[in-house]
């Protein structure tokens, strides 16, 4: 069961073509992390693979545990067991975020079964005491009036509440200071399992640190350009992406 | 004119005085109402109104024999409340001097009915919410008096029904003392038309006011917002949702008299289907009005190609060192935060509920903290 993605092409809506034949496949209980310079498309990949409208797909394919990914609604594709933390998470005025959770699990039930409230909360209240954060953030709007740390720390709540079977990770370490890094980090760090995979989209080594990647990518100029261990991360902190224009 | 016995010379001419003006006021009053000519559209405050339809089928029922008749009823008020009588001659007068945005004429008509509903003279911190209800299934035209003492906390629930269709026109007469703290809710619900013309005088409290209106075909309201003592605060806020064919025509005035005041205004409307929102509001910061902090906020959300808003916020400052800002912003909904809804597993159908709710919502949200 993996993540497959296939010669994967995709542009802005009316635009600029961003990716250029993606390949990449991630398997369950694997970390992957992609690194490239600004404005290589890792936030392009992200947004494609969860059906943002402002991208649209020219060519290629990918599949979800078997399943054509393109061929579903943004909300399937999340029912599916795909998930984003989003590098800018957007604000929701008036949504509590414990409607805005209640709504997202309740969507996850068989027809005419209703969420438990009582186990709801709290399992709501016991995720976010894990990420060292007020309680009272459940009453308030989503991500309203939040800090940039304080809306990381919320895409990483949701999901933990929703258990995806795949997560993408855009640029979660940005905006964060290093304690907040550490908590994120160990966040996600518990959540990984046989049966969980992850995409962590990073510009730095310091949530690699924390977040130890089993493979890590460059993404060039909307391609896969190379795929290795470890070591990657190490030799970009040390040279930078420079190495890329010198092998083109 | 009979002065007492114990009074001075000087309070004798100022009583003599203060008489003088209202009957003045009284006299220039009735001269407004019979050169009062019915909404048109040369009408500035009935612009985009379609005054030829909505104003004119609202006087011609107003005009009918069709008696003034519903149902009037008040909880929570314990002493308070006073049912108002047509005999009652200051609270006609009260009525008579009310300053409307464009709706002379219809006031006028609204005072050949006078003589129903309620005046609250609140001198007690409320416990729970006063509720006054209005109910009709035919022609309405109520008045509520509301009369808060120095330094006394009151929170108002105003509903309006009107059930199979009726049509409700109520006016309002708010007036509050220095120190005092009063919120006020009002909810017009399934009138085939709602007119209300409300005017707050704030003499040094605080006053939020929020109006939701709900299943109306038709809704006008008049909200005069005048601050007469420094230290004053006033919120306006409204929500609502429309659709089908259902119209919002809703007029504001923030009128500063004095300075070292505070006003602010928030209006929002999710516009569905072919339904209509229209805005005009203006604050007024009279000369000499310094330090006055007032802010006035209109934002729709526009949920179909059909749907229509005109927004027109305005300042009129005649005064220096203010602080005033007016905005206005009809768009549709925010695809961003709908598609963060749907990145989450929530089904459009939900999420766009959730969405144009929460931008409602914001507002409750704020009258509730205000």
């Amino acid at each position: 069961m993996s993540l497959i993605i296939r010669n994967l092409s995709a542009r802005v809506k009316d635009g600029a073509q961003i990716l250029n034949g993606i390949n990449l496949e991630i398997p369950k209980g694997e970390v992957h992390a992609v690194m490239g310079p600004n404005g290589s498309g890792k936030s392009t990949l992200s947004k494609v693979l969860c059906g943002h409208p402002d991208y649209e797909v020219i060519s290629g394919s990918a599949e979800l545990d078997g399943q054509d990914l393109f061929a579903m609604t943004v909300d399937e594709r999340s029912r599916a067991g795909l998930f984003l933390a989003f590098q800018y998470p957007v604000e929701v005025p008036g949504v509590t975020n414990a409607n805005f959770m209640r709504a997202a699990l309740q969507a996850r039930l068989p027809k005419g079964e209703e969420l438990d409230a009582v186990n709801f909360y709290k399992t709501m209240r016991s995720k976010m005491a894990t990420l060292g954060m007020d309680t009272k953030f459940t009453a308030r709007a989503v991500n309203e009036g939040f800090s940039g740390g304080e809306k990381k720390r919320n895409d990483i709540l949701q999901m933990m509440m929703l258990e995806p079977s795949y997560a993408i990770l855009d640029e979660t370490d940005s905006g964060l200071d290093v304690d907040a890094l550490r908590i994120v980090s160990d966040g996600v760090n518990a959540m990984r399992a046989p049966y969980r995979s992850f995409l962590v989209i990073t510009h730095y080594k310091r949530l690699l640190d924390y977040i130890k990647p089993d493979v890590v990518h460059v993404l060039y100029k909307g391609q896969i350009v190379r795929t290795a261990g470890y070591e990657l991360v190490e030799h970009i902190e040390q040279n930078g992406f420079d190495f890329l224009k010198s092998e083109e | 004119m009979d002065f007492p016995q114990n009074m001075s010379m000087e309070e004798a001419f100022a009583l003599a005085e203060a008489e003088a003006k209202l009957n003045q006021a009284l006299s220039e009053s009735k001269s407004r109402f019979e050169n009062a000519v019915l909404p048109n559209r040369l009408n500035e405050d009935w612009r985009f109104g379609r005054p030829h339809k909505y104003a004119a089928a609202l006087a011609e029922q107003l005009l009918s024999d069709t008696p003034s008749q519903g149902e009037a009823e008040v909880e929570h008020a314990g002493e308070a409340a006073v049912p108002v009588n047509a005999d009652d001659e200051d609270l006609r007068q009260t009525e008579m001097l009310m300053p409307t945005i464009g709706s002379d004429a219809l006031l006028g008509m609204h005072l050949e009915r006078f003589g129903n509903g309620y005046a609250l003279y609140i001198e007690e911190d409320t416990n729970e919410p006063i509720v006054i209800r209005y109910k009709t299934n035919s022609l309405y035209t109520p008045s509520t008096y509301i009369m808060v003492a120095p330094g006394v906390k009151a929170h108002i629930i105003e509903q309006h029904y009107g059930s199979e269709k009726g049509t409700i026109f109520a006016t309002r007469n708010i007036q509050v003392a220095e120190g005092a703290e009063l919120k006020v809710e009002l909810t017009p619900y399934g009138c085939a038309r709602s007119m209300v013309i409300t005017n707050i005088q704030n003499m040094g409290g605080k006053v939020a006011h929020y109006s939701h209106y709900f299943a109306c075909d038709w809704a006008r309201e008049e909200t005069l917002a005048e601050i007469y003592t420094p230290g004053s605060d006033i919120q306006l806020f409204s929500a609502n949702h429309l659709d089908h064919h259902q119209v919002i025509d809703q007029h504001t005035r923030q009128i500063h008299h004095v300075g070292n005041a505070t006003s602010n205004l928030l209006y929002k409307n999710v516009v569905d289907d072919s339904a209509t929102a229209i805005f005009a509001g203006n604050i007024y910061v009279a000369p000499g009005a310094h330090h006055t902090d007032a802010y006035q906020s209109n934002r729709n959300m526009l949920l179909s190609e059909k749907a229509t808003v005109h927004s027109l916020p305005g300042l009129e400052i005649l005064a220096d060192k203010v602080r005033c800002s007016h905005g206005s912003a009809s768009a549709p909904m925010d695809e961003e935060q709908l598609f963060y809804l749907l990145s989450r597993g929530i089904p459009r159908a939900d999420a766009l509920n959730l969405v144009a709710y929460g931008f409602l919502q914001d507002v409750v949200d704020k009258f509730n903290r205000s």
